[in-house]
Protein backbone atom coordinates (compact mmCIF):
# COMPACT_ATOMS: atom_id res chain seq x y z
CA UNK A 1 0.00 0.00 0.00
CA UNK A 2 1.38 3.41 -0.95
CA UNK A 3 1.32 6.23 1.57
CA UNK A 4 -1.36 7.98 -0.47
CA UNK A 5 -3.54 4.88 -0.25
CA UNK A 6 -2.80 4.70 3.44
CA UNK A 7 -3.94 8.31 3.82
CA UNK A 8 -7.23 7.53 2.09
CA UNK A 9 -7.79 4.57 4.39
CA UNK A 10 -6.77 6.55 7.46
CA UNK A 11 -9.47 9.13 6.81
CA UNK A 12 -12.01 6.30 6.68
CA UNK A 13 -10.49 4.67 9.75
CA UNK A 14 -10.90 7.71 12.00
CA UNK A 15 -14.60 7.95 11.28
CA UNK A 16 -15.03 4.21 11.76
CA UNK A 17 -15.89 3.56 8.13
CA UNK A 18 -13.12 1.10 7.34
CA UNK A 19 -14.55 -2.31 6.53
CA UNK A 20 -13.30 -5.32 8.46
CA UNK A 21 -11.63 -6.79 5.39
CA UNK A 22 -9.67 -3.55 4.89
CA UNK A 23 -8.46 -3.30 8.44
CA UNK A 24 -5.68 -5.88 8.27
CA UNK A 25 -3.98 -4.24 5.29
CA UNK A 26 -4.41 -0.87 6.94
CA UNK A 27 -2.79 -2.02 10.16
CA UNK A 28 0.12 -3.52 8.23
CA UNK A 29 0.66 -0.26 6.39
CA UNK A 30 0.37 1.61 9.66
CA UNK A 31 3.25 -0.42 11.04
CA UNK A 32 5.24 0.00 7.84
CA UNK A 33 4.95 3.79 7.83
CA UNK A 34 5.55 4.09 11.58
CA UNK A 35 5.51 7.52 13.18
CA UNK A 36 4.57 9.20 9.92
CA UNK A 37 1.42 7.09 9.90
CA UNK A 38 0.64 7.84 13.55
CA UNK A 39 1.05 11.57 12.98
CA UNK A 40 -1.27 11.45 10.00
CA UNK A 41 -3.92 9.51 11.90
CA UNK A 42 -3.74 11.96 14.79
CA UNK A 43 -4.17 14.81 12.34
CA UNK A 44 -7.18 13.09 10.78
CA UNK A 45 -8.91 12.97 14.16
CA UNK A 46 -9.09 16.74 14.00
CA UNK A 47 -11.83 16.23 11.43
CA UNK A 48 -14.02 15.11 14.32
CA UNK A 49 -13.80 18.58 15.79
CA UNK A 50 -14.60 20.14 12.46
CA UNK A 51 -17.68 17.96 11.96
CA UNK A 52 -18.96 18.83 15.41
CA UNK A 53 -18.25 22.50 14.91
CA UNK A 54 -20.18 22.48 11.66
CA UNK A 55 -23.35 22.02 13.71
CA UNK A 56 -25.33 24.75 15.36
CA UNK A 57 -24.91 24.43 19.14
CA UNK A 58 -27.96 23.09 20.94
CA UNK A 59 -29.22 24.47 24.21
CA UNK A 60 -29.18 22.49 27.44
CA UNK A 61 -31.04 23.29 30.60
CA UNK A 62 -29.37 24.82 33.60
CA UNK A 63 -30.86 21.97 35.66
CA UNK A 64 -28.82 19.48 33.69
CA UNK A 65 -25.62 21.25 34.60
CA UNK A 66 -26.66 21.46 38.23
CA UNK A 67 -27.31 17.70 38.27
CA UNK A 68 -23.96 17.03 36.68
CA UNK A 69 -22.03 19.23 39.09
CA UNK A 70 -23.90 17.74 42.01
CA UNK A 71 -22.91 14.24 40.86
CA UNK A 72 -19.30 15.33 40.48
CA UNK A 73 -19.16 16.88 43.95
CA UNK A 74 -20.85 13.87 45.52
CA UNK A 75 -18.35 11.63 43.83
CA UNK A 76 -15.55 13.72 45.28
CA UNK A 77 -16.91 13.29 48.79
CA UNK A 78 -16.92 9.53 48.60
CA UNK B 1 -0.65 27.41 39.48
CA UNK B 2 -4.28 28.29 40.14
CA UNK B 3 -6.56 29.01 37.23
CA UNK B 4 -8.47 32.26 37.09
CA UNK B 5 -12.03 31.22 36.24
CA UNK B 6 -13.42 34.73 36.27
CA UNK B 7 -13.21 34.89 32.50
CA UNK B 8 -14.93 31.77 31.31
CA UNK B 9 -15.78 32.34 27.71
CA UNK B 10 -14.09 31.47 24.53
CA UNK B 11 -12.24 28.38 23.73
CA UNK B 12 -9.41 26.52 22.92
CA UNK B 13 -5.91 25.96 23.11
CA UNK B 14 -4.64 28.20 20.42
CA UNK B 15 -2.43 29.81 23.03
CA UNK B 16 -0.99 26.46 23.90
CA UNK B 17 1.63 24.75 21.89
CA UNK B 18 0.13 21.88 19.97
CA UNK B 19 2.13 18.72 19.42
CA UNK B 20 2.84 19.17 15.76
CA UNK B 21 0.56 20.55 13.09
CA UNK B 22 -3.14 19.94 13.39
CA UNK B 23 -6.10 20.70 11.24
CA UNK B 24 -7.74 23.96 12.20
CA UNK B 25 -10.61 22.59 14.04
CA UNK B 26 -12.06 25.38 15.59
CA UNK B 27 -11.35 27.81 17.95
CA UNK B 28 -13.57 30.63 18.68
CA UNK B 29 -11.73 33.39 20.35
CA UNK B 30 -10.70 33.13 23.92
CA UNK B 31 -11.49 36.01 26.23
CA UNK B 32 -8.37 37.54 27.72
CA UNK B 33 -7.48 35.61 30.83
CA UNK B 34 -9.84 32.73 30.15
CA UNK B 35 -8.27 29.34 30.79
CA UNK B 36 -7.44 27.33 27.70
CA UNK B 37 -9.02 23.94 27.09
CA UNK B 38 -5.72 22.31 27.93
CA UNK B 39 -5.46 24.17 31.23
CA UNK B 40 -9.00 23.07 32.04
CA UNK B 41 -8.19 19.46 31.23
CA UNK B 42 -5.15 19.57 33.48
CA UNK B 43 -7.29 21.04 36.26
CA UNK B 44 -9.91 18.32 35.75
CA UNK B 45 -7.15 15.74 35.98
CA UNK B 46 -6.50 17.25 39.40
CA UNK B 47 -10.22 16.87 40.20
CA UNK B 48 -11.13 20.54 40.13
CA UNK B 49 -14.93 20.66 39.59
CA UNK B 50 -14.86 24.33 38.61
CA UNK B 51 -12.75 23.42 35.59
CA UNK B 52 -15.41 20.94 34.50
CA UNK B 53 -18.03 23.61 35.01
CA UNK B 54 -16.17 25.98 32.69
CA UNK B 55 -15.59 23.25 30.12
CA UNK B 56 -19.29 22.39 30.27
CA UNK B 57 -20.29 26.01 29.68
CA UNK B 58 -17.93 26.18 26.76
CA UNK B 59 -18.85 22.98 24.95
CA UNK B 60 -22.19 21.59 26.10
CA UNK B 61 -23.92 23.15 23.11
CA UNK B 62 -21.54 21.68 20.58
CA UNK B 63 -21.58 18.24 22.16
CA UNK B 64 -25.35 18.23 22.53
CA UNK B 65 -25.72 19.21 18.88
CA UNK B 66 -23.51 16.28 17.96
CA UNK B 67 -25.50 13.88 20.14
CA UNK B 68 -28.79 15.16 18.77
CA UNK B 69 -27.50 14.67 15.27
CA UNK B 70 -26.99 11.01 16.10
CA UNK B 71 -30.02 10.14 18.20
CA UNK B 72 -32.63 12.79 17.33
CA UNK B 73 -34.21 12.77 20.76
CA UNK B 74 -33.97 15.73 23.12
CA UNK B 75 -34.46 13.85 26.41
CA UNK B 76 -32.06 11.08 25.46
CA UNK B 77 -29.56 13.68 24.28
CA UNK B 78 -29.68 15.41 27.66
CA UNK B 79 -29.15 12.12 29.48
CA UNK B 80 -26.24 11.24 27.24
CA UNK B 81 -24.73 14.70 27.58
CA UNK B 82 -24.71 14.31 31.33
CA UNK B 83 -23.16 10.85 31.06
CA UNK B 84 -20.53 12.13 28.66
CA UNK B 85 -19.45 14.97 30.95
CA UNK B 86 -19.28 12.48 33.81
CA UNK B 87 -17.10 10.32 31.61
CA UNK B 88 -14.93 13.33 30.80
CA UNK B 89 -14.56 13.87 34.54
CA UNK B 90 -13.70 10.23 35.20
CA UNK B 91 -11.55 9.62 32.13
CA UNK B 92 -9.68 12.93 32.06
CA UNK B 93 -6.59 11.16 33.34
CA UNK B 94 -6.49 9.26 30.04
CA UNK B 95 -6.35 12.44 28.00
CA UNK B 96 -2.98 13.18 26.49
CA UNK B 97 -2.20 16.44 24.74
CA UNK B 98 0.31 14.53 22.65
CA UNK B 99 -2.53 12.81 20.84
CA UNK B 100 -4.64 15.85 20.10
CA UNK B 101 -6.69 18.68 21.46
CA UNK B 102 -9.20 18.40 24.31
CA UNK B 103 -12.12 19.21 22.03
CA UNK B 104 -11.15 16.45 19.61
CA UNK B 105 -10.95 14.00 22.51
CA UNK B 106 -14.35 15.08 23.81
CA UNK B 107 -15.99 14.93 20.40
CA UNK B 108 -14.59 11.47 19.75
CA UNK B 109 -15.85 10.31 23.13
CA UNK B 110 -19.27 11.90 22.66
CA UNK B 111 -19.71 10.50 19.18
CA UNK B 112 -18.81 7.00 20.31
CA UNK B 113 -21.20 7.18 23.24
CA UNK B 114 -23.99 8.58 21.11
CA UNK B 115 -23.61 5.89 18.47
CA UNK B 116 -23.43 3.20 21.17
CA UNK B 117 -26.56 4.66 22.72
CA UNK B 118 -28.30 4.65 19.41
CA UNK B 119 -27.53 1.00 18.86
CA UNK B 120 -28.35 -0.07 22.39
CA UNK B 121 -31.74 1.49 22.30
CA UNK B 122 -32.43 -0.17 18.99
CA UNK B 123 -33.63 3.12 17.69
CA UNK B 124 -31.45 2.64 14.66
CA UNK B 125 -34.19 1.81 12.24
CA UNK B 126 -36.61 4.45 13.43
CA UNK B 127 -33.93 7.14 13.46
CA UNK B 128 -32.76 5.99 10.07
CA UNK B 129 -36.23 6.47 8.70
CA UNK B 130 -36.33 9.91 10.20
CA UNK B 131 -32.92 10.66 8.73
CA UNK B 132 -34.04 9.44 5.34
CA UNK B 133 -37.06 11.65 5.55
CA UNK B 134 -34.93 14.61 6.53
CA UNK B 135 -32.44 13.89 3.81
CA UNK B 136 -35.15 13.72 1.20
CA UNK B 137 -36.55 17.01 2.35
CA UNK B 138 -33.16 18.59 2.68
CA UNK B 139 -30.58 16.82 0.52
CA UNK B 140 -27.72 18.65 2.09
CA UNK B 141 -28.58 17.47 5.56
CA UNK B 142 -25.59 19.18 7.11
CA UNK B 143 -26.76 22.58 6.04
CA UNK B 144 -29.18 23.93 8.52
CA UNK B 145 -29.49 27.11 10.48
CA UNK B 146 -26.69 28.60 8.48
CA UNK B 147 -28.10 32.02 9.17
CA UNK B 148 -28.49 31.57 12.92
CA UNK B 149 -24.96 31.76 14.06
CA UNK B 150 -24.35 32.04 17.73
CA UNK B 151 -21.75 34.57 18.62
CA UNK B 152 -19.27 32.15 20.06
CA UNK B 153 -19.02 29.50 17.40
CA UNK B 154 -20.60 31.32 14.49
CA UNK B 155 -17.51 32.24 12.53
CA UNK B 156 -15.93 28.86 13.02
CA UNK B 157 -19.06 27.09 11.90
CA UNK B 158 -19.35 29.22 8.80
CA UNK B 159 -15.75 28.50 7.85
CA UNK B 160 -16.08 24.77 8.41
CA UNK B 161 -19.42 24.74 6.60
CA UNK B 162 -17.85 26.45 3.62
CA UNK B 163 -15.44 23.57 3.32
CA UNK B 164 -18.16 20.93 3.66
CA UNK B 165 -20.46 22.76 1.26
CA UNK B 166 -17.96 22.35 -1.55
CA UNK B 167 -18.70 18.62 -1.59
CA UNK B 168 -21.29 17.09 -3.90
CA UNK B 169 -24.44 16.13 -2.02
CA UNK B 170 -23.78 12.40 -2.49
CA UNK B 171 -20.40 12.71 -0.79
CA UNK B 172 -21.88 14.75 2.04
CA UNK B 173 -24.57 12.15 2.53
CA UNK B 174 -22.07 9.29 2.66
CA UNK B 175 -19.91 11.10 5.21
CA UNK B 176 -22.95 12.14 7.18
CA UNK B 177 -24.13 8.53 7.45
CA UNK B 178 -20.68 7.29 8.38
CA UNK B 179 -19.80 9.96 10.91
CA UNK B 180 -23.12 10.83 12.50
CA UNK B 181 -24.82 7.44 12.20
CA UNK B 182 -21.82 5.20 12.61
CA UNK B 183 -22.67 3.26 9.47
CA UNK B 184 -20.20 1.03 7.68
CA UNK B 185 -19.61 1.32 3.95
CA UNK B 186 -21.83 -1.72 3.38
CA UNK B 187 -24.62 -0.26 5.49
CA UNK B 188 -24.42 3.01 3.58
CA UNK B 189 -24.47 1.12 0.30
CA UNK B 190 -27.58 -0.76 1.38
CA UNK B 191 -29.30 2.31 2.75
CA UNK B 192 -28.65 4.47 -0.29
CA UNK B 193 -29.00 1.64 -2.80
CA UNK B 194 -25.57 2.45 -4.15
CA UNK B 195 -22.78 0.07 -5.19
CA UNK B 196 -20.24 -0.50 -2.43
CA UNK B 197 -17.38 0.72 -4.62
CA UNK B 198 -19.21 3.98 -5.26
CA UNK B 199 -19.77 4.51 -1.54
CA UNK B 200 -16.08 3.92 -0.88
CA UNK B 201 -15.11 6.41 -3.58
CA UNK B 202 -17.54 9.00 -2.26
CA UNK B 203 -16.21 8.66 1.25
CA UNK B 204 -12.58 8.78 0.18
CA UNK B 205 -13.02 11.76 -2.12
CA UNK B 206 -15.25 13.63 0.27
CA UNK B 207 -13.01 13.13 3.27
CA UNK B 208 -9.94 14.11 1.30
CA UNK B 209 -11.61 17.32 0.18
CA UNK B 210 -12.64 18.14 3.73
CA UNK B 211 -9.19 17.32 5.06
CA UNK B 212 -7.48 19.41 2.39
CA UNK B 213 -10.00 22.21 2.78
CA UNK B 214 -9.47 22.38 6.51
CA UNK B 215 -5.73 22.46 6.01
CA UNK B 216 -6.08 25.37 3.62
CA UNK B 217 -8.27 27.07 6.15
CA UNK B 218 -5.61 26.60 8.78
CA UNK B 219 -2.99 28.04 6.48
CA UNK B 220 -5.17 31.06 5.81
CA UNK B 221 -5.73 31.58 9.51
Amino acid sequence: MSFEEFQNRARLYVIGALEADETEAFEQARKKFGQKAEDFIADCYSMHEAFALSLRPAKSSEALKERLMSMVRNRQKT
Amino acid sequence: MAIDYSSRNGTPDERVEAPGPRLPASAPELDPGAPTDLELMHAIQKEDPEALSVLYDRYNGILKALILRVIHNEAEADDLLQEIFMEIWKQAKNFSAQKGKPLGWMVTLARRRAIDGLRKKQAYTRAGERLQSETEQQPDAWVHNATEEEITFGDTRILVRRVIDTLPVAQQEAINLAFFRGMSQREIAAKTNTPLGTVKTRLELGLKKIYDGLKELRDEL
